[in-house]
């Protein structure tokens, strides 16, 4: 071959590499979430993100909680799992383990990305051993979701509601107001001295037991909390104290609650996996309930009677809620780590969180768009400040418990709790015993 | 025959217990379907749809955008329902063909026909009755994963087209049992054995393989845990496992249930289809699955 | 899943030997191949995955027999062996006795096909599909059953939600899924029982339930034994319903073996462990399977 000929060759070839180029398809990049509640939240991201990025397109898919994680680890294991995903504290340090999440710090440090601009703390949830594995995208607490056509009835104020005080002991003036609200099949309220506790067909408060898991984020987190109670000593961490005397004490007075006062909705009377405390909620069969602010959107639109969103019960240290977030982590693997990069910083800027907050559906983790969120909210005629209150109240938040082996955990302590909500053990012994089958998988 | 009065009453005492037990979940999947979600839980007990509407029907199959599904107290999701039946047809379709044809070429040879350790490789497909499926299931994964079938067809189609000791097995005490002399009449005037399978033996075991073909068509369409771990992604996901994901698209632990029974109600309908069609084949041939 | 009622007979033509082993060959090897990739080499790779530890995402490690050491001292994998057992002590019985009940009731409908068919309805579902509904109808705050017990004056029976429901309950509606099906097997067995004998019954003076304990019963025995043993290595494979129903709660009294199994390989990534599982559950149906065999022989010797 000549060197002219050789040379016209590579000229060619490097003719058609700029033409390609030129006409190349898009880079695909897909992106997933669990709840169907932000899907038209994320889409108006990725259109914005996709007419300012022309050789990214964005491909959302969306499957509810149990399937997500199912198919994100299945796809892991086949190698194909989605470029860049939500991704939850109880799941990822799993998942950083196992080497599936692209450490994003060296990015992070080259684009100069800020990290200070996320509300206190969440950028640091993300981290461990100089690693990142995330940009917070949003964030969550917890607050008392009543009704109000019942506490109304029942003679209970708003102020009432939001000043309530909690303890282990004899349940304050929050035990109270659950009195009031439940009601017997011969239709006496808690609080006459003729309540029939076994036979309420009204009750205050409902838990779903068989959803509580090991953190029990909307339901017992924040009283356990309130008693000055911890998780654990820090992230990482590896013991937990979950027989703690305060945190038995916390778990045998809702057990006594339900099986004794007849004040709380029963183990038995909850479906055990497909209808939970939000249904009786809607069909009026509780006063109450705890929930987490990405459900606001849900009771603010779908009941038939007013909801009102009041503060925590202030126990004896205090107001707690879990302070929650989620992140969007990078597969290892994916075939395009630049771009999927890019949909990360985006999805981390306050430009996008500005969005996905002017919906009204969950707080963005920068401070602009929790703004956002409110005047939306506001808009809708919710009155949602318990839950940012509680955000912005000095210690009023704990974080989320990493450590690892949280699917385990998770189904010990299901276990746990199912017992002492079904009357088979006392808290302490179920307590105890489970806490050391934890421990003892750190060993 | 003449009964006795008690005996007659008695009898259809018990046909119409055992219509109603059967019957009513039916009843109340459809009549759910046809309630409007928020009345479900209001009227949880009222018989006929306490707020008939078609609306379920409409959303789950995407004809109602998400917003108004929402509005209407739905979850807002809605299943393709006719891709997922396509694949359904699909993969159904492929096992059933695949595997009726191969277990018959098996099964004929097994009957008819002489050739090293016959008895020995028949005895280890028996033995292979008893090995749970969940045994099979994780290296099944594996390879399909090895060879990058995860979310194909082929990949939810292969571990069962080309054998099925329960299908072998039963082919096999068909052709036993089946009249041997045309086939040996056909032999003695020169034909192949590979002619005398396809123009005699097929032919006359048609019942035999309708039969299994039907029953290896609804077990392919009903199964689950195996199309979920392969088949997740929608352009493969079968109408089973949609109907799995659809439960659990509600709001925290709250399922859409006028929207899931509308689903279920949907689904049911094509095998219910393929059983008018061939009920009465596949009722005769129950019988002759047991006891051949 | 079936199994072979009796000696196998090998009928076979002597003429040209040699190429019709060649054909025979042929003929199998479509189906030995499916054999050998989907049943032997997974099954052999199962077990020398049972000697991991294996996460499926990082490299195995050689445990030798770890994992079964583990299996012996494990309490979930006893009582997944107990709630295994106990779901088939529900299961069997119950349907077998149901199943001769509709069987006696079809045979009594001369040409019925119409009650046939409507049996057989359930047994069309997807195990899923029957799973929810029953989660729908028999839900303890908004499911019609409850509700109207409630009406009625009853206790708040916690189908799905109490530790010592959960289980029958679960047996329960798959009891209605299958009853067509094996109604239908006992069934065809009552056809082969000759007039004849029923009439000869008659003529000796039997009551109707004479005639069925001294007569229909021990002439249904092999097909009984056939009915029982293959719905108990069914029944001990179990899954769709308690995935559905209550992933094994309340109090893990109804996480079966294939739950356990898939919890620990799918959730929790311990394939090795797992597939140790998997294996002792071969070990138990071989076991089931080779009692099967010997039941069948036992009662086809009546006949």
């Amino acid at each position: 071959m000549s060197r002219t000929s050789r040379f016209l060759i590579a000229g060619v070839a490097a003719l058609m590499a700029v033409a390609a180029s030129a006409v190349a398809d898009p880079v695909t990049i897909r992106y997933t979430l669990w709840d169907s509640n932000q899907l038209p939240a994320y889409q108006k991201v990725a259109d914005t993100f996709m007419a300012r990025n022309p050789g990214i397109h964005i491909e959302i898919s969306q499957l509810g909680w149990g399937d997500y994680w199912n198919d994100l680890q299945t796809s892991m294991v086949a190698g194909t799992a989605v470029d860049v995903f939500t991704d939850h504290l109880a799941k990822y340090p799993e998942f950083a383990a196992k080497a599936q999440l692209l450490d994003i710090a060296p990015m992070v440090k080259k684009d100069g990305v800020p990290t200070n601009i996320y509300l206190t703390g969440l950028a640091d949830l993300w981290t461990r051993d100089g690693k990142r594995f995330g940009l917070p995208k949003d964030w969550d607490t917890i607050a008392v979701v009543y009704n109000k056509d019942m506490t109304a009835k029942a003679g209970i104020t708003d102020a009432e509601m939001n000043s309530l005080t909690w303890n282990p002991k004899d349940g304050g003036t929050f035990e109270t107001v659950l009195r009031k609200l439940s009601l017997d099949k011969n239709g006496n309220t808690g609080a006459s001295p003729a309540f029939d506790p076994a036979n309420a067909v009204r009750w205050g408060i409902a838990m779903d037991y068989s959803n509580f898991g090991a953190y029990g984020q909307q339901y017992w987190s924040s009283f356990a909390a309130s008693t000055g109670w911890k998780f654990t000593d820090g992230m990482y961490a590896k013991a937990y104290h979950y027989d703690d005397p305060r945190f038995i004490q916390t778990m045998q007075y809702f057990a006594d609650l339900s099986r004794k006062k007849g004040l709380m909705t029963p183990y038995e009377a909850l479906s055990a996996q497909n209808v939970g405390s939000t249904v009786l909620f809607t069909s009026q069969k509780i006063g109450l309930t705890l929930d987490g602010s990405w459900m606001i959107g849900f009771y603010g639109g779908t009941t038939d009677f007013k909801v009102g969103f009041a503060r925590l019960p202030i126990g004896p240290v205090g107001r707690r809620s879990m302070f929650n977030g989620l992140a969007d982590s990078i597969y290892v693997k994916t075939p395009h780590p630049q771009e999927a990069w890019q949909w990360v910083k985006f999805l981390g800027s306050a430009e996008a969180q500005n969005i996905v907050g002017s919906y009204g559906v969950v707080f963005p983790a920068i401070e602009s768009g929790v703004q956002a969120a409110l005047k939306t909210y506001k808009e809708r005629g919710l009155d949602v400040s318990a839950y940012t209150a509680q955000a912005l109240e000095k210690n009023g938040t704990f974080l989320f418990p990493i450590t690892d082996h949280a699917s385990e955990i998770n189904s010990i302590m299901q276990e746990s709790f199912d017992s002492i909500f079904l009357g088979k053990a006392s808290a302490a012994d179920a307590l105890r015993a489970a806490n050391q089958k934890v421990d003892a998988l750190f060993r | 025959m003449k009964r006795p009065r008690g005996t007659r009453v008695l009898f259809w005492a018990a046909v119409a217990v055992i219509a109603v037990v059967t019957l009513f979940p039916f009843y109340w999947a459809v009549r759910t379907a046809l309630t409007v979600p928020r009345a479900v839980y209001a009227h949880p007990t009222s018989f006929l749809p306490p707020a008939l509407t078609m609306t379920n029907f409409e959303r789950v199959l995407g004809l109602i955008d998400a917003v108004t599904a929402v509005k209407l107290g739905g979850s807002g999701q809605s299943i393709n329902f006719f891709i997922f039946l396509r694949n359904s047809v699909i993969v159904s379709t492929l096992v059933t063909v695949g595997q009726t044809f191969f277990s018959a070429a098996a099964a004929y040879a097994f009957a008819r026909m002489r050739f090293p350790f016959r008895r020995q490789i028949f005895g280890v497909y028996l033995s292979s009755l008893m090995v749970p499926g969940i045994v099979v299931l994780i290296p099944n994964f594996i390879l399909v994963r090895t060879v990058g079938w995860l979310n194909t067809y082929q990949g939810i189609v292969a571990p069962t087209f080309l054998f099925s000791p329960f299908a072998v097995f039963f082919l096999r005490q068909f052709f036993l049992g089946m009249n041997r002399e045309l086939e040996e009449a056909a032999l003695v005037e020169g034909a192949g054995r590979i002619r005398i399978f396809l123009q005699i033996a097929v032919p006359l075991s048609m019942t035999a393989l309708t039969t299994l073909a039907v029953i290896t068509f609804i077990y392919t369409w009903n199964d689950y845990l195996w199309p979920l771990l392969i088949g997740k992604s929608e352009s493969v996901r079968m109408l089973t496992v949609a109907l799995g994901v659809f439960r659990q698209q509600g709001a925290q632990n709250m399922p859409d249930w006028a929207g899931l029974m509308a689903g279920t109600t949907l689904a049911i309908i094509p095998t219910l289809a393929l059983f008018l069609a061939l009920g009465k084949r596949v009722i005769a041939s129950i019988g002759f699955t047991g006891f051949r | 899943m079936r199994t072979a009622p009796g000696a196998v007979r090998f009928p076979g033509s002597a003429s040209t030997a040699g190429r019709e082993a060649g054909l025979g060959l042929l003929f199998i090897l479509p189906s030995l191949a499916g054999f050998i990739v989907f049943f032997v080499v997974p099954a052999v790779r199962g077990l020398l995955i049972s000697f991991t530890d294996w996460n499926l995402l990082t490299a195995p490690r050689a445990v030798g027999l770890a994992n079964y050491a583990a299996l012996l001292n494990d309490p979930d994998f006893w009582n997944a062996l107990k709630v295994t057992a106990l779901y088939v002590l529900w299961n069997i019985p119950v349907q077998t006795v149901l199943a001769v009940i509709v069987a006696l009731v079809m045979n009594a409908a001369a040409r019925s096909s119409l009650l046939k068919g409507m049996v057989l309805l359930p047994w069309l579902m997807p195990n899923v599909v029957v799973a929810l509904l029953w989660v729908w109808l028999l839900d303890p705050t908004i499911g019609l059953i409850n509700v109207a017990v409630k009406a009625l004056g009853g206790p708040l029976l916690p189908f799905l939600s109490s530790p010592g429901m959960a289980l029958p309950t679960i047996a329960g509606i798959n009891i209605w899924r299958y009853l067509g099906y094996t109604a239908l097997l006992v069934f065809a067995g009552l056809q082969t029982i000759p007039p004849e004998v029923y009439e000869a019954a008659r003529i000796d003076g039997a009551g109707d339930r004479q005639t069925f304990w001294r007569i229909t019963l021990p002439l249904l025995r092999p097909v009984l034994a056939f009915v029982v043993v293959t719905s108990v290595l069914g029944s001990f494979q179990i899954f769709d319903t308690v995935a559905v129903t209550t992933k094994g709660g309340p109090i893990a009294t109804t996480k079966v073996f294939n739950y356990m199994i898939y919890q620990q390989a799918f959730e929790r990534f311990q394939m090795g462990y797992a597939t140790a599982v998997s294996m002792v559950l071969f070990l138990i149906l071989v076991g089931v399977g080779l009692l099967q065999m010997k039941l069948l022989r036992a009662g086809e010797a009546e006949t």
